[in-house]
């Protein structure tokens, strides 16, 4: 009986790296996801390969819409297309109740194309065209101005339809985090927002009915939601005093964090970010305190990360194996900064789907692309792999398919795990055919 | 015989709090068993097999809660441990997370709460010293370059520039200032801190809260002697009516659990709180070699049972640190290395 | 030839006493190491290994020339005829 067989390993013992080694090695696992074995996924659909769990989407967003409103009696949760607007994955959110929230022309688009009224979308962003805004006022989207010029266009728009129209209004406010995201929507402390709800009341054509304020992305200080709860409702107090509006609701964005690890941040996600169930009670606790019984604001949550991130793995292959000058193990992989632009600001947990003996050595893991900055991760600690082994790299399902680029190569499969266990495709490879599609050859080059 | 596991045991030039606390222990009337908990094989404890009966190596807290619960839980099965003081800033979170856990399997600790952790950010001192009814030096987080050319023409040089967690710098110019606050800014993220240099007697005490507003004992030192890093050199007791009335405080007001070091500098009638930790500090033998055996009582409450409370001690005892040489073979190095254990 | 000087115990830790460092190796590491004390060349390693353990030839082959490699990097090893 000939014995298991592992790659031979030599390492130089380094005061300051003499650490357990053996403890890590149990979390390095996958075999599956949601069980389909990784192996399956990609002998059918190839790699690299992003797989969706649809029971994941499901229970996280089934879990925060009971948490909230465990907290506080009206939620309504509308998803952020910015963070995944592949069809699939928004009709998911839509079946289990999420309105829309988009930032541009194209996701106003894709969300009306998907089947929501005009009612069901909340309409954000610094820039909304002149056309797109039209249409939006006409269907009745919940729109968020963001500036006095945005305010212009809208009492233009009302101007020519004779209508008043209902808007919100983004607020930006200090609720103590760091950095602060002042460039978008009216300052609160400033008095900005009391001059501009002057303006419009002056202009007699809009008519507020809610508030908006988004703090920041990944904010770790559930403090922070409570904070500016407690302001928004105490503007919108005011608003409803001074102007005589109805402030019907408060939208307190997004920003939550996942269980991702943020670079630069040195505890694990468990430790370092807080539980969800910490900024809903921030969340309910402030409002119910400073609201009159009985009047209760519709509260809309703009959560994408927290609802998707964990839902998306990325399979990808070792490629290449080598050793670089001062000694590091490197890997090239199939997917690299192309596919996974958060590998800027997040390291990814990797896991490799079947068991490698051998110890585990700080390496370097890059991809495919032929530029220095396609780096996935700068310090994973691995076994010693072989060409071919599959890695899966998670959370991923946040902001990657909609920021990827389409960047020397085509872009991979997305496949999505039903609950039943099948294996759909979501979106298919790209082919040559699609990127060359719209370019057009001026006759003399032909 | 108690098994306790204590961490810390990396006695170098920036020592951790690990040998003290043991000495302490081994002093102490609950005779006790040592297992001690390395994030190198060269730390120093791990050699020293007269203080410490058992060594191991664990995996890093920034590894994950799991990896570390699990090396963790097998330490506790192999030698049957009962109770665990973490001593490093870096792992404290994790294990005031686990304690929980770590209780459902039998595991004793006694720990700050989560919340009472957080106010050792720098950007809660101003709270925390009104409540304790003593003053910060003046203080301003800044997060761009803006705000800290804004906050260095308020403030008087030289000034400290600090991270909200860790590692603070001295500036005496503002290019020194811009210096630092990119160096911590890179490090630790925002906001930096910058806070004015006050002069003083540096002066500290450490405690141990029951976690209902009183402790198990109090002392408060002075600093004579510090080493390049920074590092307590020599010491000597202090008996400072009005730190020791705030150190109560602090107790009283935030119901400290656990044991804490807080750090101040003393100007005539003011007192100003520069630090708060959440943990022992290196020096904590100078309170068993005074007689308040800290540790010992901090062992005692995790066990359930009533420690001393008295804390009466001579102002003008010295604390000595010296260093030492230990010569052995490399069989407990291969140990470490090879089986992560001896 | 270095590999001769090394001291090396079975649970793989190997201390070189003219430079006063330390390694470590895993069970092949160690199998490949004890080879090369022997004498044996590469191909015979790779052979053996492929003899007494669940891998191919042509596997073998390939990670004893990476394994070399590392050695040499560490200057424990260099080819015979170098």
């Amino acid at each position: 009986m000939k014995r298991t067989y592992q790659k031979p390993t030599i390492v130089k013992l380094q005061v300051g790296l003499l650490r357990d080694k053996k403890s890590s090695l149990s979390r390095l696992l996958r075999r599956e996801i949601d069980g389909v074995p990784v192996r399956d996924l990609v002998e059918r659909f190839g790699s690299p390969l992003f797989v969706f769990s649809e029971r994941r989407l499901r229970q996280q967003f089934r879990y925060l819409k009971r948490l909230f409103e465990g907290y506080y009696p009206r939620v309504e949760f509308s998803w952020s297309y910015k963070t995944n607007y592949l069809d699939a994955i928004c009709r998911i959110f839509h079946q289990e109740g999420a309105s829309a929230e988009v930032v541009s022309d194209f996701e106003y688009e894709k969300a009306r194309r998907l089947g929501m009224s005009g009612d069901r979308i909340v309409f954000n962003g610094p820039y909304k065209p002149k056309e797109i805004l039209r249409k939006a006022v006409e269907e009745g989207a919940r729109i968020n101005a963001d500036s006095l010029d945005e305010i212009l266009d809208l009492e233009e728009i009302a101007r020519e339809t004779e209508k008043k129209i209902r808007i919100g209004l983004r607020v930006n406010m200090d609720t103590g985090i760091y950095p602060r995201w002042d460039r978008f929507g009216f300052n609160l402390e400033s008095g900005e927002v009391l001059n501009v709800a002057r303006r419009i009341a002056a202009g007699g054509r809009l008519e507020v009915v809610g508030l908006h304020c988004h703090q920041g992305t990944f904010i770790l200080e559930p403090e922070a939601y409570g904070r500016a709860a407690e302001k928004l409702v105490r503007l919108a107090r005011r608003l409803e005093e001074e102007f005589g509006w109805t402030i019907e609701y408060l939208d307190l964005g997004g920003g939550f964090p996942s269980r991702n690890r943020l670079k630069g941040l040195y505890l694990p996600p468990e430790v370092a970010v807080p539980p969800l169930s910490e900024y809903a009670e921030r969340i309910g606790r402030a409002l119910l305190a400073s609201l009159p019984p009985g009047d209760y604001p519709l509260l809309i949550l703009e959560t994408g990360r927290a609802l998707v991130d964990e839902a998306g793995f990325l399979i990808t292959t070792v490629r290449v194996c080598k050793r670089l000058p001062d000694g590091r193990r490197a890997y090239v992989l199939d997917a690299g900064v192309n596919l996974l632009f958060t590998s800027f600001w997040y390291h990814f947990r990797v896991e490799i789907e079947k068991e490698v003996a051998g110890p585990p050595e700080p390496c370097v893991l890059y991809g495919p692309l032929c530029m220095n900055i396609d780096v996935v991760e700068e310090n994973a600690l691995l076994p010693p792999l072989s060409r071919g082994t599959r890695l899966i790299l998670s959370p991923v399902g946040a902001y990657n398919v909609t920021q990827w680029m389409q960047f020397i190569t085509y872009r991979p499969r997305v496949v999505l795990v039903t609950e039943e266990g099948r294996v759909e495709v979501i979106r298919e490879a790209e082919t040559l055919e699609d990127i060359v599609a719209r370019e057009r050859i001026p006759e003399h080059l032909r | 015989m108690i098994k306790v596991a204590v961490s810390g045991i990396n006695a170098v030039d920036n020592p951790g709090p690990g040998l003290g606390i043991i000495k302490g222990l081994r002093e102490g009337k609950t005779p006790v068993s040592i297992v001690g908990l390395a994030y190198d094989a060269m730390e120093p404890g791990v050699y020293l097999t007269e203080l410490i009966d058992r060594a191991y190596l664990m995996p890093y807290p920034s590894e994950g809660e799991e990896p570390f619960l699990n090396r963790f839980l097998y330490i506790k099965e192999r030698e049957g441990l009962e109770v665990v003081i973490p001593t490093l800033d870096a792992e404290l979170p994790l294990f005031i997370d686990l304690a929980p856990q770590l209780a459902s399997y039998g595991l004793k600790t006694f720990l700050p709460t989560r919340e009472q952790f957080r106010l050792r950010a720098k950007d809660r001192l101003p709270g925390v010293a009104e409540a304790m009814g003593i003053k910060i030096p003046t203080t301003l987080s800044v997060s761009s370059y803006e705000e800290l050319g804004r906050a260095l023409s308020e403030l008087r040089f030289p000034v400290m520039v600090k991270g909200l967690f860790y590692k603070a710098l001295r500036a005496y110019t503002e290019a020194e200032a811009r210096q630092h606050f990119q160096t911590i800014a890179a490090e630790w993220g925002y906001p930096v801190i910058l806070q004015e240099v006050v002069e003083g007697e540096e002066m500290n005490v450490v405690g141990v809260g029951d976690g209902e507003g009183g402790h198990f004992g109090l002392l408060a030192i002075k600093k004579l002697w510090i080493t390049s890093l920074g590092k307590i050199w020599t010491g000597v007791t202090v008996t400072h009516p009005g730190l020791l009335t705030a150190a109560e405080e602090f107790v009283r007001h935030f119901r400290w659990r656990g044991a804490f070091e807080l750090e101040t500098i003393v100007s005539g009638e003011d007192i100003y709180l520069i630090e708060i930790n959440p943990r022992f500090p290196a020096w904590v033998y100078f309170a068993v070699g005074v007689g308040i055996n800290l540790p010992e009582r901090l062992l005692r409450a995790a066990l359930g049972q009533e420690p001393e409370r008295d804390w009466e001690y001579p102002a003008g005892k010295l604390y000595i640190r010296f260093t030492d040489d230990l010569v052995t073979d490399l069989e407990i190095f291969q140990h470490m290395v090879t089986r992560g254990e001896r | 030839m270095k590999i001769s000087r090394l001291a090396m115990n079975d649970e793989g830790f190997i201390f070189d006493p003219e430079t006063g460092n330390s390694y470590t190796v895993n069970e092949t590491g160690l199998f490949i190491l004890r080879k090369l004390k022997e004498g044996l060349s590469p191909a015979e390693i790779s052979m053996a290994l492929s003899e007494e353990y669940r891998v191919s030839f042509e596997e073998a082959e390939r990670d004893v020339e990476e394994f070399l490699e590392d050695l040499k990097r560490y200057g424990l090893w260099r080819k015979s005829h170098d």
